[in-house]
This record gives structure tokens, sequence and C-alpha cells, in this order.
């Protein structure tokens, strides 16, 4: 069986090597998604509008 | 490790009504069991299903009733305007194939404040799949019913079925839905599930390419809401920021999906209507006989049968695959269908659209 942290910590440092990339790309989702009202991620308000159905995500069950 | 999705929660964040069973349409991979017969809703179970939402819906800011088919307008409006008559404080949802969409639903739609989603996969080749029974294409009566919403100016989502995600797919359908109109989109990417038998293991370079490819498009033009890859560039900036174990809900919803007859089966609507010779039949229970809190508060409380083997797998999900706090698991339907049990962990539907979604959107960052 894989060793799962051993697996965990490699996608956490793909996305790290990744980071180059990903840094402005993600400013300019934030960009975006401040632009729709969402305030910094693409808010569980604004998902739910559309897909109350994508429980994995955007629900937050009590 | 991970700490979300520990359990079931009490209380859902919305439940899924079945107005009626019958659909219109005969989409080659539609999931559903008894689109073929037209087995409504009575008003007692839509009455019973209230009593238990609208004290749910009292203590929380927001609470939806999504009507799920079958095609809810195939109930017809006045009968689907009983069904929702019982309910008070709710936000009511409608996923539809859009082909029976006039100005008269539109009157329907503005009258109860409903958000609607419609189904449809891109341009008329890449929706060939959404056919009537005669096998004819619904394109032309799916545009014909987005038309009248746009007419009226009624927001709408898209949900597109992909049975083929590869290379240049994504240039082709994102402008579309740009056109169409839609302010958010969700990629589904077609699933062995219910009666579509189709086992769906595409290219695993192909489908990373698709979504590497989608992300370039919605940066290039962020005009939609694009749910999985919005989702994916939330989950690697919280990685980056280190709060990637905060997004996950701390427990499962239950998501209780109604039946036409009261049955309530949790956890996965696409079981509801199935049983099997080993688990017997998947609902919990049925409204018509025990209230709905009680049926998800036992369920919570003591999982029993496929739940608890459910919960087991999700467990082996959180202890053996690294992209669980994506993910929060294999759907319970994915796993049934996929495997026959619910104790397996990743699926088709892991590497589709997760796993190779996830890397996708990497591989177009790192390509930047």
């Amino acid at each position: 069986m894989p060793d799962l942290n051993d697996d965990s910590a490699e996608l956490t440092e793909r996305v790290r090597e990744a980071a180059p990339g990903l840094i402005p790309l993600l400013a300019e989702a934030q960009a975006t998604w401040r632009a729709r009202g969402d305030a910094d991620a693409p808010g569980w308000r604004a998902f739910e509008d559309a897909f109350p159905t994508f429980y994995q995500f955007t629900n937050r069950p009590r | 490790m991970w700490t979300g999705m520990r359990g079931i929660a009490t209380v859902p964040s919305y439940v899924i009504m079945q107005p009626t069973t019958l659909c219109n349409l005969d989409c080659t991979y539609c999931y559903l069991p008894q689109r073929a017969y037209d087995k409504k809703m009575t008003v007692d179970v839509a009455r019973a299903v209230a009593e238990t939402v609208n004290v749910w819906a009292a203590q929380t800011e927001r609470f939806s009733v999504v009507w799920h088919g079958g095609e809810p307008l195939a109930a017809g409006a006045d009968h689907l305007a009983a069904l929702m008559a019982p309910f008070s404080g709710v936000e009511h949802h409608i996923q539809t194939n859009a082909t029976l969409i006039d100005d008269e639903w539109c009157d329907f739609f503005e009258a109860y404040a409903i958000k609607v989603g419609v189904s449809i996969d891109g341009d008329e080749a890449a929706t060939s799949a959404r056919v009537d029974r005669g096998g004819g294409s619904a394109y032309q009566k799916i545009m014909k019913g987005i038309a009248a919403l746009k007419r009226r100016g009624l927001p709408f989502a898209a949900l597109c079925v992909v049975s083929d995600p590869r290379p240049g797919l994504a240039a082709e359908i994102y402008p579309f839905f740009r056109d169409l109109g839609c302010h958010s989109l969700g990629i589904n990417v077609e699933e062995q599930e219910g009666v579509n038998a189709r086992a769906n293991a595409p290219d695993a370079t192909a489908t990373r390419r698709f979504w590497s490819e989608l992300t370039a498009v919605w940066r290039a033009d962020p005009a939609i809401e694009l749910r999985e890859i919005e989702w994916a560039l939330w989950y690697a900036g919280a990685t980056l920021a280190g709060t990637a174990d905060d997004l996950l809900p701390r427990r499962i919803d239950p998501v209780p999906t109604i039946g036409h007859d009261g049955a309530v089966v949790l956890l996965s609507p696409e079981l509801a209507g199935f049983a099997d010779p080993h688990y017997g039949s998947f609902a919990s229970g049925n409204v018509l006989h025990h209230g709905l809190a009680a049926i998800v508060a036992e369920a919570a409380a003591r999982p029993s049968g496929w739940m608890a083997e459910f919960l087991d797998g999700v467990e082996a999900c959180r202890s053996t695959c690294p992209y669980f706090g994506f993910c929060g698991g294999a759907h319970a339907s994915n796993r049934y269908f996929e495997h026959g049990r619910f104790d397996g962990t990743e699926t088709n539907h892991c590497r589709n659209s997760k796993i190779n979604l996830l890397e996708g959107v990497l591989d177009y960052a790192r390509s930047q």
C-alpha cells in the first residue's frame, strides 16, 4: 500500500512547484470573484445559487 | 490527516424532490430507471416533507428545495405549484432539460423566484446524446426553451455532460456556453451509474489536457462561473496558504432525495428507485410513515447497512488518497455502480472529475 503521507506531501509539493504560474492565475481569479461580489473565494453563495447539488464542495451541513 | 467529512450531519442544506419519474427525453447517458413512466408525487408527500423542511429552513440563512426528475416540468405547472405550496422560507431550484420552457413557464419561474438550471452539452453535435423517445435530436427544443429564458431576462445555470474529455474540446464548448448566456457552468464527465452501464474510463492524459485547456479558456474570458476549474483553483490556493483542510464540510450532507412515492434515499440521489439483492432497498424510510427529521437523525446516529459501508469507504479514502482534501471521498453511487459495493475507494469518477481535474489545472499553471 502506498504511504499516504508521502503521496499527500508529494501532491502538496506539486502544487508548490506550480506556484510561479499559479499565483498570478489565483490573483486574476480572486479579482474575478471580487467583481462578482464573492469576496475572495468562488463563494458559497454563487455556487449554491447555481448548483445546490454540488454538495461535496459548496454546502455547509450542520 | 484531513478532518472534514466525518459522519453524517443531522440537518441537510437541501432536499431533492422527484415531482414525477417521467422525462420527455431519453438521453443515451441517463441513469434514471423509470423515466418512461409518469409516476407523480402526491401533495401528501410534499406536505410531509415540508413539515420538516420548513423547520430546518427557519434555522438557517438559506435552504434549497431542488426539483429534479425525471423532467420536473413534465409534472405540469399546476401540479408543481401544488407540490411547492406547503413549503415556506426555502429557495426553489429546478434542473430542467429546457425543452418545455415557454412564456407560461417563465411566468411560473418568476412567480416562485425559482433558480433555473438547464442541461445542455454544447452545440448540436455536442448535444447529440440528448434525444427524444424517437431518437430525434432535442437540441432545437432545448435552444427554444433557453431563448424564452433569455427573452424574459431570467438568469440560468447550465450543466454540461462530457462523455469524451479530450484535447480541443474545451475550446469548442466554452465559447458556446459563453454565448449561451448562462451565468454558471458545471461540467459533469459522464458517469457509469443507474441504468447507464457504459463504463467511462477515458485516457488520463487526454482528460488532464481537457481540464488544463478549460483553465486556459476560462482565464482568457472568466465571464462564466466555471464550477470545476474555480473550485480546483480555490483548493490550490488554500494548499499554498496552508489552509486546505478547512475547505471540506465538517460532516457529510445527508442529501435527502424524496422519490415520487415518499421514499427517502440519503447520501446519493442516483440510488433512488434502486434495490440490490445484498443491500435490499436503498431507501431509509418513507415520509408518509416517518418524519424526515427522524429518518435523517436515525441515519446520522446509527448508520447501518449500505450507509455504514459507505462511511467505511469514506474513511478508506481519507486514509489512502492524497486527493481526499479536494474531493471528500468517492461518491456513494460511483462506488456502488462501478465496484458493486460502498467501501471501495478510487472510481473512474474520481479519476475523471477530481484527480485529473486538479492535475490538469496544475499542468496549466506549470506551463505558464
